[in-house]
């Protein structure tokens, strides 16, 4: 399993809810497998989808899930810390960690030698955390953490590097990704 | 009333109502205004550049959010403010304290001191320096502004404003 059939997984198990992503391919990947208004791509902030899902819970009553890479959320580490202390029960981390900044040319990251991002989410207060590596797990996984509304939680997903062929850029400007966001969330 | 409190009158009138900071010794009074206040959402943050993505997140949801920082901490938005607020058109109110103004004491704080102003102009955030409280009405022009337009707007508080009498 790659990072896209990983995202195919989970997106089976959203229904209604709000789902931020991660920047480059992985938004790329997404849009392809399922684009829907309650997407917002995070085209340029590395690290900050994760923060972005924190303000969207904090804020209105959708559960909102984020899809992270491990590369991204190693810049911003620190938002664990923010999301430990806020608690919000609408929020769901899913880190997919395919030991690799895979928008540059998967280079090794961090999670290949040194760094357990399950680890550092428990040690940041988040009780519910899983780890998941096998493709079959991840659909009801998410069913079950999203019918459970006691988040904070965190899913880290580990995957094989790599990537299918033909992924393109996202035919949509900032304005009219944010804009639909915006609408769909009703605010 | 304190500097303080005039200060967060006007952002209340303005309807700020969603709050992240990181300290600085200037904003001391403001942050426990911020911790004791049911009406608004608040929380710290590690690092200003998560502070502006939960900020965004907010403002997708309808909320009117503020950043309280030290000027320094401006440093460590700059590639979420083009690339965060500029792309998808985000507006957030920067409240800064601004260290190495005039009456700084260490010395250290005046490099980024310096660099703010120019910093904050070449990415396109409205910078406005409110140096009394006798200016505040500045600030609640520049928030209208900033909603309206949905462009981000700076305001620097140097040491004349929090020293600044009742
Ligand atoms: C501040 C910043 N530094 C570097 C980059 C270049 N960059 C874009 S995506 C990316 C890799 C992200 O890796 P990860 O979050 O693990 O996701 P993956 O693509 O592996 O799924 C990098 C380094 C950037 N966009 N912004």
């Amino acid at each position: 399993m790659r990072r896209f059939e990983a995202t195919k997984r989970v997106m089976e198990a959203i229904t209604d809810e709000l789902v931020v992503c991660n920047i480059g391919h992985p938004a790329q990947e997404l849009f392809v497998i399922r684009d829907r208004p309650e997407n917002f791509y995070m085209l340029g902030s590395m690290g900050l989808a994760s923060s972005i899902g924190l303000g969207l819970a904090m804020s209105q009553d959708k559960k909102v899930v984020v899809l992270e890479g491990d590369g991204a959320v190693a810049m911003n580490m620190g938002t664990l810390a923010t999301i430990g202390l806020v608690r919000p029960a609408n929020y769901l981390l899913i880190i997919i960690d395919n030991e690799r900044y895979g928008s540059t040319g998967f280079q090794p990251s961090f999670t290949a030698s040194n760094l357990r991002l399950d680890a550092v989410a428990e040690a940041c207060g988040v009780e519910r955390v899983t780890l998941i590596d096998t493709e079959a797990r991840i659909t009801p996984a998410v069913e079950r953490a999203l019918g459970a509304n006691e988040g904070p939680q965190v899913m880290v997903i580990k995957t094989e590097t790599g990537m299918p062929d033909g992924i393109g850029v996202i035919p949509m400007d900032g304005l009219g990704i944010r804009d639909r966001f915006m609408r769909a969330i009703g605010a | 009333m304190t500097p303080t409190e005039q200060l967060y009158e006007r952002l209340r009138a303005q309807k700020i109502d969603f709050f992240v900071s990181v300290p600085c010794k200037l904003l001391a009074e403001l942050i426990e205004r911020l911790e004791e206040d049911p009406d608004i959402t608040y929380t710290p943050v590690t690092r200003e550049e998560e502070g502006l993505g939960i900020l965004a997140g907010a403002y997708m949801a309808g909320k009117r959010p503020a950043l309280v920082m030290q000027n320094s901490g401006f440093g460590n938005t700059i590639n979420a403010v083009c690339s965060l607020l500029s792309y998808f058109k985000i507006p957030v109110v920067f409240l800064t304290s601004h260290r190495g103004s005039e009456g700084e004491p260490v010395e250290a704080q005046r490099v980024m001191g310096d660099a703010v102003k120019p910093l904050m102009a070449a990415v396109a955030v409205d910078c406005i320096e409110v140096a009394s409280t006798a200016e505040l009405d500045r600030v609640e022009e520049g928030i209208a502004r900033a909603f309206e337009t949905q462009n981000p707007v700076g305001f620097l508080f140097p040491f004349s404003f929090w020293e600044g009498g009742e």
